[in-house]
């Protein structure tokens, strides 16, 4: 069933001053709509015009096939209910004060709660899993706490849609997690259909079921987050040009400009993290060799560095080899990230081994008795690191290096 | 852990309707009464308080001087400083609620700056509208329309204004300029008119006559009911416009509405009685912090009791303390609503 459409709608908040054109939207039932967009490009605007809350400036929306602005009021809240991002002070209301308050609709002209009403509005409670915040004041819940209240204030409107301005916004990432498990829920168990705006792409293209893109007053593209969610259409949207966004990850790396100074032997995600560290600290590298679609190489990419690669499930081609070993020699340091080994990637091996046997610094993850395994009597060369930032303290002879020892320099003195 | 969540539902719902809240109720009632039959007792003539009940009772209207005095000067005096705290503190509070800010009172829109100008033009400008000189009741019911216009004018800002605080300063802003017409009618007055606008200006329901009483009774009483039946709204009122709005009221209308309501108790106040200060800031925290709570079916009747019984036991001081003179409503109240205001600036927490 068509739950909303909007035609050629134009939204703002003064005449003649458009926040967002043309926009056609036709949304199911029970489908979950993500606004996706960089701040000021009028998410707020849009929601906020079609929960009837500001006046559109040009076209129609319609709610259930009715058109917006003749629906009544009162009809309209157990229709549509909304959990906004402005704060509110609740004074000495409860949590089951404020969750009730969604009941307004519902209740006689003094607003009495019958036993039903309050089952319901306990119902509500128990759905966003806070019935035991019933009893607290909501002044003095957390931010957190503070969303699921008026998530479940909204639910007690028992409405078909709910339209959620940034619902995510200042939550830590247990409360992200659960307000968007909930969100699912009940779009999937009640039919609620589920509008809302949110800065947090990776979540967002993991819980929609339609992305809109929405960029200087106009939508930029609209459909299936694996349609639209793509990492060029990601980075144009936001402008983002000193990060990258991998689609297929779901994952946004920083860039790493740097020189490149550190070469990194990878594989099976053995590198990931070292890749970030290295980043975190501006020490530029290169890294080989990948089999494409790992994930290290999938991080190197968006990350931005030389990467050396390999097609997946095939053996490392001389190629690719030669290319390595080239970056691996202008490099002054090559890390032995701990990748295991096997025929496709036994070159890998090989880098390594002829590195050491060149005089290279290497620095290992892996243990001494693995090391005599692969590397023979070379082992005793490598420079042993437990962790990722162990690596960071050998990256000497890099521009880095002294760049921060300057910098310590300074801040002791 | 062992409690079912059920089981404290049930809890929660009688702590606001029954136990405690019947008790403090009563206790309200009890005391509104006590004080009433003291404003009407003490004096520079004492009467006792049996002799009081029954003089009002029996409506004994002889010739005793008692009687005159409890009929003709303290019992309107008495009913007005309790109707007139009542209808000031919850225009009070309904204007705290509008504005969604703790320290407002229902003057914040230019109520009484309306009054005080057309009091000025009475009394300093020597404005008579043809008549030689004007009765009193006619010049209270110059400043009540006064109240009003200034209120109709905001009104007409009200529809077009998209916030409340947009409104609070346009509000401001009238006031301010009232104040200033009414500073150049005070340049070119006669001193001793300007003693006498500025006794005005401190407010005093002393020599209220039954006339007035009558219409105070007869404005205050229904508008305090509308109150009460628009406590329903006013709750949603409090998650602020857009909830509200979300849930189906008419903010519009109810803007107005709640404005109207609330300048009417105001200016009916005012008209007769000067401005009297902090009943309207400082009454209603007091009835939330008694019943810790925000819920307006409860706070609009706990503030209309509260306000009765300050607003009298103050009047009650403002004519005994320094008698035979009398200090101004406005001094009294000052000096017992700025400490509680502050006190609950401090504390703001769990304020509104």
């Amino acid at each position: 069933m068509k739950m909303l459409e909007t035609i050629n709608l134009t939204v703002g908040h003064e005449k003649n001053k458009a926040v967002v054109e043309g926009i056609n939207l036709e949304i199911l039932q029970g489908q979950i709509i993500c606004l996706l967009g960089p701040n000021g490009a009028g998410k707020s605007t849009i929601l906020k015009s079609i929960s009837a809350l500001l006046a559109p400036l040009k076209g129609a929306i319609y709610i259930q096939g009715q058109d917006l602005s003749r629906i009544k009021r009162k009809n309209l809240s157990k229709i549509l209910a909304v959990v906004l991002t402005e704060r509110l002070n609740a004074g000495f209301f409860t949590a089951f004060d404020v969750t009730a308050m969604g009941r307004y609709p519902h209740t006689g002209f003094l607003g009495k709660l019958s036993a039903e009403d309050k089952e319901k509005v306990s119902a509500c409670l128990r759905i966003v899993n806070a019935e035991n915040l019933a009893q607290r004041y909501y002044n003095e819940l957390s931010d957190g706490e503070k969303q699921k209240i008026l998530l479940a204030r909204a639910l007690a409107q028992e409405p078909e849609m709910i339209i959620l301005d940034e619902p995510t916004t200042h939550l830590d990432v247990r409360h992200k997690l659960e307000v968007m498990a909930i969100l699912k829920r009940l779009s999937r168990e009640k039919g609620i259909t589920v509008i809302f705006s949110l800065h947090e792409i990776d979540l967002a293209l993991k819980s929609c079921d339609i992305a809109v893109l929405i960029k200087e007053g106009k939508i930029v593209n609209c459909g299936a987050p694996e349609k639209v969610g793509n990492t060029k259409a990601v980075a144009a949207l936001y402008d983002i040009d000193c990060a990258g966004f991998n689609a297929f990850m779901g994952t946004i790396e920083i860039f790493n400009s740097a020189e490149p100074s550190v070469f990194v032997v990878g594989g099976a995600g053995k590198a990931t993290g070292i890749y970030r560290m290295l980043t975190r600290n501006n020490v530029g590298f290169c890294t080989g060799i990948l089999h494409e679609n790992d994930v290290d190489c999938h991080i190197a990419e968006t990350i931005g560095v030389v990467t050396v690669k390999e097609k997946p499930f095939h053996n490392i081609g001389l190629q690719a080899y030669r290319e390595a070993k080239n970056l691996l020699k202008e490099t002054l340091l090559v890390v032995d990230t701990g990748f295991p080994i096997a025929e496709s990637n036994s070159s890998n091996r090989k880098l390594v081994l002829e590195a050491l046997q060149d005089g290279q610094r290497v620095c290992t993850m892996r243990d001494e008795k693995e090391n005599k395994l692969l590397y023979g009597d070379w082992a005793d060369k490598m420079i042993y690191c437990q962790s990722a930032t162990d690596i960071l303290q050998h990256c000497n002879g890099t521009q880095t290096f002294y760049e921060c020892k300057e910098r310590m320099k300074s801040v002791n003195s | 852990m062992s409690l079912s969540p059920a089981w404290k539902v049930t809890t929660q719902q009688q702590r606001l309707f029954s136990g405690n809240n019947v008790l403090i109720f009563g206790l309200l009632l009890t005391a509104l009464v006590f004080v009433f039959l003291l404003n009407i007792a003490i004096g520079s003539i004492k009467i006792s308080l049996p002799e009081v009940a029954s003089i009002i009772i029996n409506r004994i209207q002889d010739e005793s001087v008692n009687s005159t005095i409890v009929w003709q000067i303290r019992l309107p005096r008495s009913v007005s400083a309790v109707l007139g705290g009542s209808a000031i503190a919850v225009a009070g509070l309904m204007f705290q609620i509008f504005f969604r800010n703790p320290i407002v009172d229902s003057y914040v829109l230019g109520v009484s700056s309306g009054s005080t100008l057309i009091m000025a033009l009475f009394l300093l400008g020597g404005f008579t509208m043809g008549m030689s000189t004007l009765s009193h009741y006619f010049m209270f019911l110059g400043a009540f329309f006064g109240a009003l216009i200034i209120t109709a004018v905001i009104l007409l800002f009200a529809y077009k204004a998209r916030s409340a605080v947009t409104l609070l300063v346009i509000g401001l802003m009238i006031g301010y300029l009232c104040s200033a017409a009414t500073g150049v009618l005070m340049t070119f007055a006669e001193n001793e008119k300007v003693k006498g606008f500025m006794i005005w200006t401190m407010g005093s329901f002393a020599g209220f006559t039954w006339e007035q009483v009558r219409l105070l009774i007869f404005l205050g009483i229904p508008f305090l009911f509308l109150a009460l039946a628009i406590s329903k709204p006013l709750n949603a009122f409090l998650l602020g416009e857009d909830y509200a709005k979300s849930m189906g009221v008419n903010i519009k209308l109810f803007r107005i509405f709640i404005i109207m309501v609330s300048s009417v108790l105001t200016a009916a106040v005012t008209a007769f009685a000067g401005p009297v200060a902090f009943i309207g800031m400082a009454v209603p925290h007091i009835a939330r912090l008694v019943l810790r709570t925000s819920d307006n079916r409860v706070l609009i009747p706990a503030t209309i009791l509260f306000g009765g019984i300050i607003t009298a036991i103050c009047d009650l001081i403002a004519r005994t303390i320094v008698a035979p003179t009398e200090l101004n409503i406005s001094s009294v109240t000052s000096f017992f609503g700025v400490p509680i205001v502050i006190w609950l600036l401090l504390n703001r927490r769990t304020v509104l």
